[in-house]
């Protein structure tokens, strides 16, 4: 005798004859069956997408080969003839003009942009702001930057809003393409505050709109700064500020603030030796991170007045500090290497001996 | 009804639940992949327009560890040099190779001694020397005494320079922009203290000078059947976590990390053969139990090759490692196991891996000995039997199936029809004694890791046969 359940088996007329008689093994052998035929269809779609994948692939580069010449046209005028642009290889197209308008410059640019709203690109892209489809979206706003399109500001302004760091960062970016100062005016305390946006990303935006532009908003944040945070990130911005506005502006935070992230992030900053006081009182601060930054402003304006506190410095706990201290040693004015010598002679730390000689080894190669 | 055969029915039906459990757990995943990789696709879709992030992407680390690599390390060290990013350094570590690893480092790269100040951060055998290269000056080779890979890397951490370290196998081969890749959950998002990238098959492929020429298929079948298990493993078995924040293993073929959170962990345990994911695992239960925010992130993009084993004896080593790298991962931290704070770690990820890929192994291959023992004694039926057999292999099917469905939808990395056909080939042949097999050698991993013997570097036979151009071949 063979069991499978414990449940009779039911009269044969009522299932299918190659089906076990188990009601509960019928059903699982029936999910099998369905499994290994929903399998089968998956491999049908394997080989569909691959031939769409194909045909499609062929098809952009039919088009590709089209439109290359027409935009590189542009580099010297805008072309008679317009591109020929199916509604399916729209998306194709404005990615394409987008790569030319980001690698070009000057009056090209300008003809790119001519040819675009003689295509009625422009328009193409105000209703594809619409899409659900957010690669559609993000091309759409990326092209309406480039265009300049000031109608959309206010469709792109509420977008910056939009929880998606992808689509706010990308219509910032827009933005700023359209009008750089009017932006950056309200955008760069946003950008402080918004830490789902990516620091490097900001930075890239800052570095296209110029020094000039952005020195003076950025301080007007600082200022204006609400948390240790905020500030932060506003004075790793600012590294592409003019030197001399965003020094000053750290200057003042360096001596306000009593956080060491903060304080650290604005003796980057510095470069003017009038700051010197700053760099020899941080070089006691309790935090390491403050330390090291000090070290490193040391080696930038140090006199040759702060070797003793520098070779304190080689003796600290942490590795990064006597590392620095060790470097800014060696950039002192006025240092030799039989000054360097004599100091590793009177070294009785090994750790701040070991510490010389590995920064002596580095400046040789160098 | 007697006793026994009440037993069986039982039995029968645990074996049989357990199939359909296990399998549709991994269904579930492949949705949630399906999802995110969507996601993912869409969000990078206008990467290749020509404005770059900046050059403030955080200077990395690479580590490299290696132990008796004389055939691939100059080859491997060189493609690393000319990576495609903004700032990094490349650190060798040579523990204590009995081959002529250390030679061939000196000879390639021109190695001088180097006073370096070691910071001894995290425990690591003493060390025999440390280089730099008169030629590279962003190449350090560290030559210590033989302690195992985490040793290695442990010792790699205590000379790097910078915030952010990748671990990288010494015979992988990385894409020429894989840092920037990888790199980028760290520029998205503050909080990240881990990204992992996909690790693809090498075998059949071109490798010029260290990077990848062209993309081909292996001609051993071995090889071709492990190109689906990682898409597999990658596309679905780690993408599917990612969003959730639950990625338990993060493969030390390449992994980023953030330098500051892994020392405070205490860096890589040297008493495991699993330390990439025991890593990952520890670095989940210490964020969760202390509740200090992060993210651990997988990034689909295949940006790592690496050579798969071709005969039955290596490919055997390396799963019977991999189980026994497994179980000792999830013991060392059996604290996140449903810990109140551990979040889809702790409650989904967890226990998902101990019941299906920990004990998965024990339960697959008592249930097929028990069918097919109980059928030859005639305790089940033959209909119990074949649709036994049918859920398994029908499952197995849709899951590979499905993997190379994902693959298809996405980045298409094989790019002649003709290949995707072998791999749909490869797809059905797997699931009558492939994988069967492999369960049989990761439950030997598992009395292995349960019987406690010594755990050792795996050493693998490389024959770095698609390798070409200088100081890439086999030798």
């Amino acid at each position: 005798m063979r069991l499978d359940t414990g449940f009779s088996p039911p009269p044969e007329h009522a299932v299918v004859s190659w089906l076990p008689h188990d009601p509960l093994l019928a059903v699982v052998f029936q999910a099998g069956l369905g499994i290994i035929a929903f399998s089968l269809l998956m491999l049908v779609a394997v080989f569909l997408l691959r031939m769409r994948l194909v045909l499609r692939t062929r098809r952009e580069h039919r088009y590709a080969a089209q439109w290359r010449p027409l935009l590189a046209e542009c580099v010297f005028d805008v072309p008679q003839a317009l591109p020929v642009v199916p509604r399916s290889m729209r998306y194709h197209f404005m990615k394409l003009w987008n790569h030319h308008h980001e690698s070009l410059e000057g009056s090209a640019r300008g003809n790119l942009e001519t040819l675009a709203r003689r295509m009625g690109i422009d328009e193409v892209a105000r209703n594809m702001l619409q899409s659900s489809d957010l690669r559609e979206r993000m091309i759409a706003i990326i092209t309406l930057g480039h265009l300049g399109d000031r109608e959309r500001w206010q469709e792109l302004r509420a977008l910056v809003a939009h929880p998606s760091p992808l689509l706010s960062l990308a219509a910032a970016r827009a933005l700023l393409d359209i009008d750089a100062e009017a932006t950056l005016a309200w955008l760069v305390m946003v950008m402080a505050a918004r830490e789902d946006w990516p620091l490097a990303r900001l930075v890239a935006m800052l570095k296209e709109a110029g020094p000039d532009r952005v020195t003076l908003p950025l301080v007007a944040a600082l200022k204006a700064a609400g948390n240790p945070r905020q500030t932060v990130r506003l004075l790793r911005m600012m590294e592409v500020a003019h030197t001399a506005g965003a020094g000053e502006a750290a200057a003042r935070v360096v001596r306000e603030s009593d956080d060491p992230e903060v304080k650290a992030a604005g003796l980057r900053l510095l470069g003017d030796p009038r700051e010197l006081g700053l760099a020899r009182s941080a070089a006691a601060h309790e935090s390491w991170v403050v330390r090291v930054a000090a070290a490193r402003l040391l080696s930038r304006i140090g006199e040759a007045g702060d070797r003793q506190l520098l070779v304190g410095m080689l003796k600290d706990a942490h590795w990064w500090v006597r590392y620095h201290a060790a470097r800014a040693l060696v950039a002192l004015p006025a240092t030799a290497p039989g000054d360097i010598d004599r100091i590793r002679s009177t070294l009785d730390d090994r750790y701040a001996a070991d510490m010389l000689d590995q920064v002596m080894a580095e400046a040789r190669s160098r | 009804m007697s006793a026994g055969f009440d037993w069986a029915v039982g039995l029968q039906w645990f074996f049989m639940l357990y199939f359909v459990g296990i399998n549709s757990g991994y269904l579930m995943l492949n949705l949630l992949s399906l999802g995110s990789l969507k996601r993912y696709i869409e969000s990078h879709s206008l990467d290749d327009l020509p404005r770059g992030i900046s050059g403030l992407e955080p200077p990395v680390s690479v580590l490299v560890p290696a132990y008796n690599e004389e055939a691939t390390i100059a080859g491997s060290v060189r493609s690393m040099l000319q990576l495609n990013y903004p700032d990094y350094e490349v650190i060798v570590i040579n523990d204590g190779s009995r081959d002529g690893t250390m030679e061939a480092l000196r000879r390639e790269f021109a190695l001088l001694p180097f006073p370096e100040a070691y910071w001894q951060r995290l425990p690591a055998q003493p060390l025999r020397g440390i280089y730099r290269s008169a030629t590279h000056p962003s190449l350090r080779v560290i030559d210590k005494e033989n302690g195992g890979k985490a040793d290695a890397l442990n010792a790699g951490i205590n000379a790097s320079r910078y915030p952010l370290f990748c671990g990288v196998d010494a015979d992988s081969v990385l894409e020429r922009d894989s840092l920037k890749r990888v790199v980028e959950p760290f520029l998205e998002d503050p909080r990240t203290i881990a990204s992992g990238g996909t690790v693809r098959i090498a075998n059949g492929c071109r490798v010029d000078n260290g990077f990848l020429a062209s993309v081909g298929l292996p001609r051993n079948p071995l090889a071709l059947l492990q190109i689906v298990e990682y898409l597999r493993a990658f596309l679905f078995g780690r993408m599917g976590w990612s969003p959730l924040n639950a990625v338990l293993i993060i493969s030390g073929a390449f992994g980023l990390f953030r330098k500051d959170v892994v020392v405070a962990a205490g860096g890589y345990r040297r008493d495991t053969v699993g330390e990439d994911m025991e890593l990952v695992v520890r670095l989940h239960r210490l964020h969760r139990t202390r509740r200090i925010p992060y993210r651990i992130v997988f990034v689909p993009d295949p940006i790592c090759w690496t050579e798969a084993p071709e005969s039955l004896r290596v490919l055997k080593n390396q799963r019977v490692r991999w189980q026994r790298g497994l179980s000792e991962s999830l013991t060392m931290n059996i604290g996140l196991l449903f810990h109140r704070r551990g979040g889809a770690a702790g409650w989904l990820a967890f226990p998902f891996m101990v019941v299906f890929e920990w004990l998965g192994p024990l339960l697959e291959v008592a249930g097929y000995a028990f069918m097919i023992t109980a059928f030859v004694l005639g305790l089940v039926s033959g209909e119990a039997f074949l649709t036994f057999m049918l859920v398994a292999f029908g499952f197995g099917l849709v899951l590979s199936v499905s993997s190379l469905l994902l693959e298809e939808m996405s980045f298409h990395i094989y790019p002649k029809p003709g290949q995707v056909a072998v791999l749909l080939l490869m797809v059905v042949i797997e699931n009558f004694g492939y994988r069967q097999l492999n369960s049989l050698w990761r439950l030997w991993g598992l009395l292995l890791w349960m019987a406690r013997s010594k755990a050792r570097w795996g050493e693998m036979t490389r024959s770095a046969s698609w390798q070409t151009g200088s100081g890439g071949g086999a030798k």
